[in-house]
């Protein structure tokens, strides 16, 4: 390809390759261990606590953990090869150990949201065919429902806490058992974390040789993550990530990326690290600079996050539009924003320019978004350090090609819009045990995102709208159907439908449009039982009652027709 | 009333939970809060301001006798007290501003104190035992100064000891109110209700215009918290101190009565005030959307 297909590539720093051909490293597990050679004594992670409690774990520390971690998963717990391992862990020192252990083991990491119903969480086990699960103290009791459903023969139990000194892991864990009450006790059989990586530790005389034969049993291009999503069309299915993917991603992001030091740079994670772009740039892709991680297991109230920056050097922290917003707002944030800040990186959602501008006023640093999918590991396009534009998702990244496409696929003039399709080595390997999906989204290579887009003259790219009835909550999808199921299942509902609408502070609202069967149903009723059956995000913020909904000659309801209304009663509005 | 070895627990345990104030601060806080000398002139103008002369009207409406008069002037006229930084750290106010505030008025005391009182009180004779003043002083800077460094030291330690404190203070809050009231059982049945009176709505319109005149001059609600709770929170022992040198006898008894009852219930009604200022604190949160975060 040459560069007057890729004009952007003008845009990239003096250091920035334009391709990147080769991976340092086969596997993660490698990658993992080879950086904690380099890193050793450096800390590389700290679950930061709101009133300040830490702990932190160096990169050496971190390996030879996830060592003794992987030596028990395969010969304790009796794992295998391939085999899928569950991690529904917050942010906290457990996460990155139990992820780099599943991949040193040869084993496939599923990331499970935290916050899923048990509901939610079946749904997603029967799907993923995990064998074990890593999970957090404080969800067992959904865990001990699921499991009902869906039992599990090896279950590790973490804590928020963990691997904290002794004195404030015992406070935390006394203030959550006795004053938050958000830890009972557990009544199915499970091991300890600490336990389990004590057993690991001593099961081999010879644990180097033991590891490599893990690895060797794996290679680049064999599964790393199944990464869960609802894709284009709203059923959940788990995208293939491989080690090259993830591996890749990471190098095209930290390749785009110019003024980090190695040894030198602290980032602060905000977003959930389950999350693949906290996944692959957070996680990964400063652990390969020897960043030291911040980790925050729960950034609500936003305070929580005080401590963290009034205690560390943050040079570099990633978010969503939201929470950007959100710290903008903060009275302590205006007055102490972190000084050693060099830039923070946006993703999940749209970054507003309004949020964006006032970043910078406040901070006195830019934010640079980018724009990514799942099925692309995730990162696709991102803004070049000092050369931001704003409302745009910036300019692919290294050894990525990115177009937009009309209906019948072929590339529309420059300046004009089309679907936005992209193509490179962080591309999935397709959906899990879904080869009609996956063809339906990867066609010669190229995947459809569903956004439209377009491209101007140097490269940029802009997002206009989506193709898809999908919802985006604050950078979470939500998919219509699956509300819209739930929602219908409720025997005081006749018929429904869900779109999203825009929204002030999360970017688009969930919305349920109800025809009545029981007319004493209220819509508090509604969203009650919307809660009881789905995650937060997806419960229905909105809910108006309809006689009729809008349909085509067959039958079928016109989401469009609805979010068409909406559209022009917010028109109406700002004028 | 209060006997040396109380007086010297008391010390200590004001001690240990200023040290876990001071391990909740950076020195960046102090230096914020001198950045914007607004809140702390509003409260130097409240305390010696408002206060003096909220005492002087209840002393001349309420029916009460001339040392009863004489109790609630002196109380009015007192500098912020160390109570009023524990109640600032559980409202989620501005902990900084308080200490400063606290300082300020405690410095600036030495001078305004007989001031105030000589424009209200006429030729009021007072001592103003330095020796109190400079005590309220280092038990105050000292601790938290340790408690800052520590925090700097070890993040951890820090916090360790600022839940410490914090559980110390809410202990210190209780021990306060339930030992006080059965060693003055007798005191309390026996005063009059103009007494009463006026040792309970001193606070309480020390508050209330502390925080109307923050909120008139639209400091943040934080800083307006803080204001409000330093404008009805009096330095109570200091009081009396004073009293205590300068008075004797039966004499000394009554004009300590309102300062003693003071004392009392100003924990009681802090105590209210800070769980209301929790309460909104809370409500006026920046609700997240439910997604990403």
């Amino acid at each position: 390809m040459s560069d007057q297909d890729r004009p952007w590539t003008a845009f990239y720093g003096p250091s920035t390759r334009k391709t990147i051909d080769t991976l340092d490293h086969e596997t993660i597990g490698d990658f993992v261990s080879a950086k904690a050679e380099i890193f050793g004594k450096r800390p590389a992670f700290t679950t930061c606590l709101p009133n300040g409690m830490n702990g932190t774990l160096t990169f050496a520390q971190a390996d030879e953990m996830s060592d003794a971690l992987a030596v028990y998963l395969r010969d304790v717990a009796g794992l295998n090869s391939g085999d899928r391992v569950a991690v529904q862990v917050p942010n906290c020192l457990s996460y990155p150990l139990a992820a780099m252990a599943v991949f040193k083991a040869g084993c496939v990491l599923v990331n499970v949201n935290p916050l899923y119903t048990a509901d939610e969480m079946v749904k997603q086990f029967k799907d993923a065919g995990p064998t074990a699960i890593v999970i957090i103290d404080m969800f067992s009791d959904k865990l001990e429902e699921a499991m009902t459903e869906y039992p599990f023969e090896s279950v590790i139990v973490t804590r928020v806490a963990e691997f904290l000194p002794a004195m404030p892991r015992g406070i935390v864990g006394l203030v959550q058992k006795y004053w938050d009450k958000s830890i009972r006790p557990i009544t199915f059989d499970h091991i300890r974390l600490p336990e389990a990586i004590r057993q690991g530790r001593t099961r081999h005389d010879h644990m180097h040789e033991v590891l490599e034969g893990y690895r060797s049993s794996i290679g680049p291009d064999d599964i790393a993550c199944l990464q869960y999503t609802g894709g284009t069309t709203g059923v959940a299915k788990g995208a293939m990530l491989t080690h090259r993917n993830i591996l890749m991603n990471m190098a095209q992001v930290m390749e785009l990326i110019e003024n980090l030091e190695d040894g030198e740079e602290v980032a602060l994670t905000a977003l959930p690290l389950y999350h693949i772009f906290a996944f692959t740039v957070n996680f990964l892709g400063f652990y390969s600079i020897g960043a030291h991680n911040i980790l925050i297991p729960n950034p609500r109230p936003l305070t929580n996050l005080k401590r963290a920056m009034e205690n560390y050097k943050i040079t570099w922290m990633s978010g969503v539009n939201t929470l950007f917003n959100g710290l903008n707002g903060e009275i302590w944030f205006q007055d102490t924003p972190p000084r050693h800040l060099k830039f923070a990186s946006a993703g999940g959602m749209a970054l507003q320019g309004s949020v964006a501008e006032r970043w910078q006023e406040v901070t006195g640093k830019p934010v640079l978004e980018g724009y990514g999918l799942t099925e692309s590991s995730p990162v696709l396009t991102f803004n070049p350090f000092g050369k931001t534009r704003l409302n745009t998702i910036g300019v692919p990244v290294p050894s990525t090609e990115v177009k937009c496409v009309d209906e019948d696929g072929k590339d529309v003039p420059l300046g004009e819009r089309g679907e936005l399709i992209a193509r490179g080595p962080q591309i999935m390997k397709g959906y899990w045990n879904k080869p009609e999906e996956t063809e339906k989204t990867i066609m010669n290579g190229w995947l459809l995102t569903g956004d439209i887009g377009v491209m101007d003259a140097d490269g940029y790219f802009r997002i206009v709208d989506r193709k898809k009835d999908m919802i985006l909550v604050s950078g979470f999808n939500v998919y219509p159907n699956e509300v819209e199921d739930v929602m219908a299942a409720h025997p005081g509902i006749e018929e429904v439908a869900v779109i999203g609408v825009p929204d002030g502070s999360s970017g688009e609202a969930v919305k349920a449009y109800i025809v009545k069967q029981d007319e004493a149903l209220t819509k508090d009723a509604v969203r009650a039982y919307a809660k009881e059956h789905l995650t937060n995000y997806k419960v229905p913020k909105l809910v108006e009652f309809r006689d009729e909904l809008p349909k085509s000659n067959v039958g079928k309801i016109l989401r469009k027709d609805l979010r068409a209304e909406e559209m022009a009663k917010a028109a109406e509005g700002q004028v | 009333m209060v006997g040396p070895l109380e007086q010297a627990i008391l010390a200590l345990m004001i001690f240990v939970i200023m040290l876990g104030m001071g391990a909740s601060l950076t020195p960046r806080d102090f230096v914020l809060a001198l950045k914007r000398p607004y809140g702390l002139f509003i409260g130097v103008m409240s305390q010696y301001g408002f206060m003096p002369l909220i005492g002087f009207i209840l002393a001349t409406t309420l029916p009460v006798n001339d040392t009863i008069k004489i109790g609630i002037l002196i109380m009015a006229c007192m500098p912020g007290g160390t109570t009023s930084n524990i109640f600032t750290y559980f409202s989620k106010g501005n902990l900084a501003l308080s200490v400063l505030m606290t300082v300020t008025s405690t410095v600036f005391g030495v001078i305004l104190i007989p001031i105030v009182l000589v424009f209200y009180a006429g030729a009021l004779e007072l001592d103003i035992p330095r020796e109190n003043i400079i005590a309220t002083l280092v038990l105050l800077l000292v601790p938290v100064a340790i408690g800052m460094i520590l925090r700097k030291l070890n993040a951890n330690v820090g916090a360790v000891t600022e839940f410490m404190g914090s559980l110390l203070a809410v202990f210190f809050i209780l021990f306060l109110i339930v030992s006080w009231i059965p060693r003055n059982w007798e005191f309390l049945l026996t005063t009059t209700w103009g007494t009463y009176f006026g040792a309970i709505a001193l606070g309480l319109f020390g508050f209330v215009l502390g925080y109307g005149f923050s909120v008139l001059l639209k400091l943040h609600p934080r800083n307006a918290r803080t204001v409000a709770l330093e404008t009805g929170i009096q330095n109570g022992p200091l009081a009396i101190a004073i009293i205590a040198f300068t008075w004797s006898g039966a004499e000394a008894q009554s004009v300590m009565a309102v300062p003693v009852l003071y004392s009392l219930f100003i924990v009681i009604t802090s105590t209210m005030l800070t769980m209301w200022f929790r309460r909104i604190n809370t409500a006026n949160e920046q609700p997240l959307p439910n997604g990403l975060l």
